[in-house]
């Protein structure tokens, strides 16, 4: 997203007394849940991993939470504008499937294992050469997109309310991170909780309002269709039988395989960001039920970001433009799509609790990336290849530490992106770099017995490494956009989705190759990390109907369901 | 034992300040309208929406109050 759009817009709203009252509980709780909880965040385990002691709901609460940054909600919410209701895709088949898959296959890998990161379990399965080149590459990224989400935040704060860009910077940042280097990811993990259900009471009522305005979503449908001309807007999957059919110009199998496949399982299951919230789980069965919990919340998330942005198509008298139109004529762009929807049904009070859903939106995401950097920075970077040999009290000093650095280095991002808004563009593409190959090396590790040490590192490396070059390819000659999207007529959403495929196969088979031409470890090395050299503990469920398995044949009976009805 | 706060007591808390809040503006706003109001503002949705967020918060705040005695809810 390119938010030098938002910087030359006229602010929309003022807040008054009660608004600003509504802010400061917020603020107020969540800097008390820092404090209230730095006693329990005195060991290494409790400090990093929350004492693993976490419920289902409240793992899988926060595990949707960490996801639903300021970027995400304005982001897709402004992605719905443009290119209609395709953007659901990202929600649904680019979630859904990945998050039950976590949930029945992969977690009990990972929580067996008792690793304290996705690195830390390329580590165990592969050794050290996987884990530094994943552990590196996560904490730089991560904390890059930290501060990119700041000052996302910090532009919508002054395009909404004229707030100073310096003002939103640092009260946020340091607010998080306070409640972060106090109470560790307990912290973090209880206040994204709460900033999950503030986000949904604070937004709720703009879709709410909005179909009793245009009169349910058949109207929408029709008042959509008449103010664009087209009627491709509102279906999800029946223009996508060619690239020119549809407003993003994707087709079906990038969707499916690209996005569905490679960029979700990639995110959704390996991403370190969320999946330090699952492993801070109580038991098995809590870790394998909390992504299930998670997705039946983010199949509902597009109801508060999906449906205004497609509102706005109906009810705005003016249009939003593209973000470099936006810069040179004043106009509103589609990343303002949200908070313009806020400013139109919420008055007092009301406003004041949307902008808090903003607020609690981008520290979400800000805690996540920071406690997920804290934690590979101390275990898999620090601990593994600077200071082996340190106290357990020295390892939790460095965690605060680095929690404090982090947001420190994350508002240094935030400034260099305000001088050079191209590199947030950059930034968010070479976080994707990483993702769709690394899922390839888990994946493999943790079903392929035969994988080897060797493979993971060069798997993993020819992976990043297609994935730059192609990205670099495109950059210096856009003509070749055709090659690798495989389409003349494919556009960037398209680039982004078949890129991660390319980076994936090459990965996969890079991987296998060299693990033919390599030893494998033998057999008993990989107990408790691959399928088939693993004895799986028993869970003891009281009831049938408290099976994770049914659960996640219940969310996808509804995933399908809903799927349909949107055709 | 040492006494804890669930997760879901701050939650019922935050709800109830907010539904208080937001319902009395919606109240207070019967009596004077606003100069600049939003779309639907005949519908009050803060009466509404304060009362339900009121209501929830209460739930919480009392199913989930801090006991001297281990609870398993509680996390």
């Amino acid at each position: 997203m390119h938010l030098t759009a938002f910087a030359v817009s006229t602010q929309l709203a003022r807040l008054n007394w009660i608004d600003i009252l509504v802010i400061a509980i917020y603020f107020a709780i969540v800097v008390f849940i820092g404090f209230y909880l730095r006693g329990s965040s005195n060991t290494s385990e409790e400090f990093f991993m929350a004492g693993r002691e976490m419920t289902a709901w409240i793992a899988g609460l926060s595990f949707v939470s960490a996801n639903l940054g300021s970027l995400e909600l304005m982001g897709w919410a402004g992605s719905a504008y443009q290119y209609g209701i395709l953007a659901m895709h990202w929600y649904w088949i680019g979630a859904i499937p990945a998050m039950l898959f976590l949930g029945i296959i992969m977690m009990p890998f990972y929580y067996i294992s008792k690793t304290h990161s996705v690195p830390g379990y390329l580590k165990l399965r592969y050794g050290d050469g996987a884990r530094a080149l994943s552990a590196v590459s996560f904490a730089f990224m991560t904390i890059l997109m930290s501060g990119i989400n700041m000052y996302s935040m910090a532009i919508v704060m002054k395009v909404v309310l004229g707030w100073d860009l310096n003002f939103s910077i640092w009260v946020s940042s340091i607010t998080v991170a306070v409640y972060v280097a106090l109470g560790g990811l307990k912290s973090a993990i209880y206040n994204e909780v709460l900033q999950f259900i503030l986000i949904w009471t604070g937004a709720l009522l703009v879709p709410i309002l909005g179909l009793i305005e245009v009169g349910g979503w058949s109207n929408l449908r029709q008042q959509i269709a008449t103010n664009l001309g087209r009627s491709d807007y509102v279906h999800l999957w029946s223009t996508l039988g060619h690239f020119s059919d549809n407003p993003m110009g994707v087709n079906w199998f990038g969707i499916v395989f690209g996005l569905g496949f490679v960029v979700s399982f990639g995110y959704w299951t390996t991403d370190f960001l969320v999946v330090q919230r699952v492993l801070s789980a109580d038991s098995i069965r809590s870790a394998r039920m909390a992504p299930i919990i998670g997705a039946a919340f983010k199949m509902a998330v597009p109801f508060i970001v999906i449906l205004p942005g497609l509102l706005a198509l109906a009810v705005l008298p003016f249009h939003l433009v593209a973000q470099d139109v936006a810069v040179q004529t004043g106009q509103h762009s589609f990343n303002e799509v949200l908070p313009l929807m806020l400013v139109r049904y919420c008055g007092p009070g009301l406003l004041g609790m949307g902008v808090t859903a903003l607020i609690a939106g981008f520290m979400s995401g800000m805690a996540g990336n920071v406690s997920a950097f804290s934690t590979v920075w101390t275990y898999d970077i620090y601990g593994a290849f600077l200071n082996k040999k340190a106290t357990d009290r020295h390892y939790v000093a460095m965690g605060r530490w680095s929690t404090l650095i982090g947001v420190l280095i994350s508002v240094g991002t935030a400034y260099l992106v305000q001088h050079a808004a191209s590199i947030m563009d950059y930034v968010q593409q070479l976080f994707s770099f990483f993702i769709a190959p690394l899922f390839g090396t888990v994946i493999l590790g943790m079903l392929w017995k035969r994988a080897t040490k060797e493979a993971g590192f060069w798997g993993l490396l020819a992976g990043t490494g297609t994935s730059i070059g192609l990205w670099l390819w495109v950059r210096n000659d856009p003509s070749a956009l055709r090659y690798v999207a495989m389409s003349p007529d494919a556009k960037d959403m398209a680039e982004n989705i078949y890129r991660a495929l390319w980076a994936w196969i090459v990965c996969v088979l890079v991987t296998v190759v060299v693990s033919y031409m390599t030893k494998p470890r033998p057999v008993a090395e990989l107990e408790g990390l691959v399928y088939g050299a693993s004895v799986l503990p028993k869970e003891h469920d009281d009831h049938w109907y408290q099976r994770p398995i049914l659960w996640a044949g219940i969310v996808a009976a509804i995933f399908i369901f809903l799927n349909i009805v949107f055709w | 034992m040492r006494e804890s706060f669930s997760i879901w007591w701050f939650a019922g808390i935050l709800l109830l300040a907010y539904g208080v809040v937001i319902f009395s503006t919606g109240i207070w706003e019967l009596s004077h309208p606003l100069a600049n109001p939003p779309v639907l503002n005949n519908l009050h949705a803060p009466i509404w929406w304060g009362a339900m967020l009121a209501v929830a918060g209460l739930g919480y705040t009392i199913g989930f109050r801090p006991r001297q005695t281990v609870n398993k809810r509680r996390k």
